[in-house]
């Protein structure tokens, strides 16, 4: 299982639209307060099988053929940082505004930490082989209903709690559901862009039509 | 068919073990879900079931665990074809002997309210079609849960669709919590109040690890256990379990002394796990046991024992509070969530619940109100009302078991409040007054204390469930009437044996230093024998009188409580006498400082001068600054929050001095439905309330129906909607059409009479436009700007 003892303050000020701004007292005390709170309510879990990429059956649109070139093997995950995250979150929106999107930033890296730590672990069962990163319905032209396939084919709601609602939202909302591709060759590092970002729908640059450098 | 005599005929009862396994290890492949096997390959299924009953089972599910309209929905079948074959396949699998045939239930495979989207009643609705389609099996079994409110909404549909009887487990995780975070006890408390027949854990982990869930849940409950867990932890490559079935049973041995009698196995068990089961128990005798502890209520989280003092909070309630009348007829539920928080944070155990109100309907309030609470709060409710109606709605949406307030000694009310009591498997507050008011004399209160208790026990509530009020009467109207409340709580709490409760601040009424007079109150009732005093604990000095009781009278051990609620209290720092002036406060997010000043101000200044030449200027620095990137999100929101302090003292001073405050225009904010994201929603709110609006906040997951009602009825001419994925913009969409649509909200001319703003994740501003909407805001702050614009 994975645990998680710290978590990226950087990215979450950087979630918050805060890069560059340096933080007065009160916000580093309240950085630091939701920080450890997320990390006391987080439970975090993950699920995946490995298939064959001749077995994979998971193919819509062009991006995920483009993903997956010249794999031999496809690992289908999904991860969550459970439900109690979410309850917090929504306990502050009524008592404290500001501390709850603080939460809800640090959320978002606790599950991006899960996940790059999944990544780790695939890594070390499968040496030899060289991993794509994750890509999830949603990114590019992959549908995002594809959520529901995942979900099911990993038993995720009875195995770890994590489900998926008619709108394709996944539930507990700090969750992530992705396809990574391994290959005996090395693979042709592509871009890790906003593609893959998990602030691509709220990211500020974005919006303006920039990008934030990354 | 008695299903107590089923279960007093056998010392154990042995159930199956797994359904897929067994077909996993077949190869069978199937389409969809493994359900639609009761159908393509019915001797296959029912071969599976033989087996277990051969094995020993007395009891086998049917291979009906997802046939629910949800799971199915691709699958080409109904739920009634799936259930009817899948219960004739283990009816002729069983032919000729008396092994049983329960319909097995899963999980419907979304998460329920607050967590997910999926309503109370249509879970409700999900499980009756499986019920009503189950008709042919002996049994209910609702296994693997792991949300308390997805359970009662399967029992209550069992209940009130067939008379079967109902097995219930959940599925626990290693830490003792299921995922959704129900613990062992707020099971057995909540179920065994429901009535199902026995209960348990299923799936989970290995029977070797689940000695803490099963020894917690026989604490709380007199019925029967039930365990089917897994064996053990599956091999992530070959998918072999690593407990084997002779270990198996071991571990099962080892768990019948917390009152196992009903025993199977799930994933990864097989006939030859039941059998060994069996054989194992061949010498064994089922060991009942009692419940340990004393009443309990509970969340699905948190259990109260009443077996000390336990504070209920008073403060959810209307009666002579203008802000929460307010509240009630603004819908403005987050008036009421912070209530219900800040009575928690001082030390409230359970918070009593009342909305009544005649300008609204209080039965829907009643549910609004119950739901909210406990998305945010784990303390368990006290339902408050004088209607049975209201009491009801409240006891069905109630995840938990909680109390009723109240019933009273009026054959009206024992025979409209008590059944509803039992049926819901909740407590009761009963008060000692009847048809004839209330009796001087602590024998006449007795007395009715008595008849109430009689009759709850004739219905089969126990009478530790029965908390009776003895009634505080003003003192300084009837001075000696203390006395007799006071003796008749002591013979209610030694004679009858129930517990006591009691409504505290009545007792000073129209005397000063009423705190004093309370407090005293108070601490004689304790050492009268009173379980439940209702109180608001935000009084220091009642909650303070709580704890040093439980110390003194030795309940709080160690005095652990006591010294964890004012060990580190720090005495509060001597304020310096820093002058922050009101544009530093809002600036920095200084929410007292800010009130402070405000006040002081308004001594010398005007109001709106205030307001216009301080409060705001503040306010559109602060999102100028936000703007240019010197500030971020969390530091413009504390800003907000710190204005809105000072607001509310000028709002407060405004209604003393001129009448009604001042707003500058309703505005409705909703999520769009579908969607469950709401915090970037909020955010507007907040901002939006600091710069004066009224917000009438629908929620998330808004019916479109509901904003054009809303807009209609409070004549509101702008609406804000969010939406946070591409699969809830074609509801966006839905939603500004049907504002459109509406002819109340058109000028003569046709066009629109409202306004609709939009924002959220995935939006785009033209993609605003294509939709309809008549502004794009990209955060919170272009929101105020468009209400700026648009309202003034």
């Amino acid at each position: 299982m994975i645990q998680l003892e710290k978590l990226n303050r950087n990215e979450a000020v950087r979630y918050l639209g805060g890069s560059g701004i340096s933080l007065n007292y009160r916000m580093d005390r309240l950085m630091d307060e939701c920080e450890s709170k997320i990390l006391e309510s987080a439970s975090p879990k993950y699920l995946y099988i490995e298939k064959d990429i001749k077995d994979f059956d998971l193919w819509q649109g062009k991006d995920i053929k483009n993903h997956l070139a010249g794999c031999e093997k496809v690992i289908v995950m999904c991860a969550t940082v459970g439900a109690e995250v979410d309850r917090l979150i929504r306990i502050n929106q009524i008592s404290d505004m500001a501390k709850a999107v603080v939460l809800d930033s640090f959320a978002s890296v606790a599950v991006e930490q899960v996940c790059s730590k999944f990544d780790d672990v695939i890594a070390e069962k499968y040496k030899g082989y060289y991993q794509t990163f994750r890509f999830s319905p949603g990114y590019g032209d992959y549908p995002i209903e594809l959520q529901k396939s995942i979900i099911s084919m990993l038993d995720a709601p009875r195995k770890i709690g994590l489900t998926v609602n008619e709108n394709c939202l996944l539930i507990p909302t700090k969750s992530v559901t992705a396809v990574m591709g391994l290959s005996s060759n090395p693979i042709e590092r592509k871009k890790r862009g906003c593609a893959i970002c998990n602030m691509r729908d709220r990211c500020k640059f974005r919006r303006n039509g920039e990008h934030c450098g990354l | 068919m008695d299903f107590k005599r089923f279960l007093d005929s056998k010392e154990f009862v042995l159930l199956d073990g797994a359904m897929g396994t067994l077909i996993q290890k077949s190869g069978v492949n199937y389409e969809s879900v493994p359900e639609t096997l009761n159908i393509t390959h019915p001797k296959l299924i029912e071969s599976f079931h033989k087996a277990y009953a051969d094995a020993g089972s007395d009891i086998v599910y049917s291979n009906t665990f997802g046939a629910n309209a949800y799971k199915l929905k691709d699958s080409g079948y109904s739920v009634e074809q799936i259930i009817k074959s899948g219960i004739s396949n283990a009816k002729n699998a069983v032919k000729g002997t008396d092994c049983l045939v329960a319909l097995d239930i899963g999980p419907i495979g979304q998460l329920l309210e607050p967590a997910g989207s999926l309503s109370f009643d249509d879970a409700y609705e999900y499980f009756k079609e499986q019920i009503i389609a189950g008709n042919d099996a002996d049994v209910i079994v609702f296994e693997t849960m792991t949300d308390l409110y997805e359970l009662k909404a399967a029992v209550l549909a069992a209940k009130e669709n067939s008379s079967k009887p109902v097995i219930a487990t959940m599925t626990f995780e290693r830490n003792g919590r299921t995922f959704t975070g129900v613990s062992p006890a707020a099971q057995a408390v909540t179920l065994s109040g429901l009535g199902v027949d026995a209960l348990g854990v299923n799936c989970s982990l290995g029977p070797d690890e689940l000695e803490g869930v099963v020894s917690e849940i026989s604490k709380y409950t007199d019925l029967p256990i039930v365990i089917k867990a897994n064996a053990g932890l599956p091999d992530p490559n070959s998918n072999e379990y690593d407990i084997l079935p002779d270990k198996f049973a071991d571990c099962v041995l080892s768990l019948l002394k917390y009152g196992v009698k009903i025993i199977g196995g799930c994933c990864g068990t097989t006939p030859e796990y039941i059998k060994e089961i069996k054989k194992v128990l061949e010498h064994e005798h089922y060991q009942p046991q009692k419940k340990s502890v004393d009443t309990t209520v509970c969340s699905a989280s948190t259990s109260v024992e009443i077996n000390s003092p336990r504070i209920i909070g008073e403060r959810i309630n209307p009666t002579g509070k203008k802000l929460f009348k307010q509240a009630l007829v603004d819908n403005n539920i987050d008036y009421i969530l912070t209530q219900a928080l800040s009575q928690t944070g001082a030390g409230a155990e359970i918070l009593d619940v009342n909305v009544g109100h005649p300008e609204i309907d209080e039965k829907k309030m009643m549910v609004r109100v119950i739901k909210a609470i406990q998305s945010v709060c784990d303390a368990p409710l006290q339902i408050d009302s004088t209607k049975p109606d209201v009491l009801e709605a409240g006891l069905r949406y109630y995840n938990g078991k909680p109390i009723v307030n109240s019933v009273n000694g009026e054959e009206k009310s024992l025979s409209e409040v008590l059944p509803l009591v039992k049926k819901y498997g909740a407590s009761v507050v009963g008060l000692t007054l009847d048809e004839n008011g209330i009796p001087k004399t602590a024998e006449g209160r007795f007395e009715i204390a008595k008849r109430i208790v009689e009759r709850a026990e004739k219905l089969g509530i126990d009478r530790r469930d029965v908390y009776i009020d003895c009634l505080t009467l003003t003192v300084s109207a009837e001075q000696d009437a203390c006395r007799e409340t006071l003796k008749a709580l002591r013979r209610v709490k030694t004679e009858l044996g129930c517990k006591t409760c009691l409504g505290v601040s009545n007792i000073s009424f129209g005397l000063p230093n009423r705190e004093l007079v309370n407090s005293t109150f108070l601490t004689m009732a304790l050492e009268e024998g009173l379980d439940l005093p209702i109180i608001n604990p935000n009084a220091e000095v009642m909650t303070g009188a709580v704890r040093a009781y439980r110390v003194l009278s030795g309940t709080d051990k160690n005095s652990l409580e006591f010294i964890s609620a004012y060990g580190n209290a720090v005495k509060p720092a001597v304020k310096e006498n820093t002058e922050v002036d009101i544009f530093t406060a809002v600036y920095n997010g200084l929410k007292s400082e800010g009130a402070s000043i405000t006040e002081k101000l308004l001594e010398s200044t005007d109001a709106m001068q205030i307001v216009n030449e301080m409060l705001i200027p503040a306010l559109d620095r602060v999102g100028d600054d936000f703007e240019k990137n010197k500030i971020f999100l969390p530091q413009l929101i504390q800003s907000a929050n710190a204005a809105q302090e000072c607001f509310e003292v000028i709002k407060k001073h405004i209604s003393k001095t001129s009448g009604s405050p001042v707003s500058r225009g309703k505005i409705i904010l909703a999520t769009v439905k579908g969607d469950i994201h709401d915090i970037g929603k909020n955010i507007v709110k907040v901002l939006l309330d600091n710069y004066g609006y009224t917000v009438v906040d629908l929620g998330r997951d808004v019916d479109p129906q509901l904003i054009v009602d809303t807009a209609v009825e409070q004549n509101i001419k702008m609406i804000g909607l969010s939406a946070l994925m591409t699969t809830t913009l074609k509801s966006m969409e839905d939603t500004i059409k049907l504002i459109r649509e509406r002819k109340e909200l058109q000028n003569p001319d046709g066009t629109s009479k409202c306004v609709v703003f939009v924002g959220g994740a995935v939006l785009t501003k033209d993609y605003a436009m294509k939709i309809g909407a008549d502004y794009y805001c990209k955060d919170a702050k272009e929101s105020v700007d468009t209400a700026k614009a648009v309202l003034g």
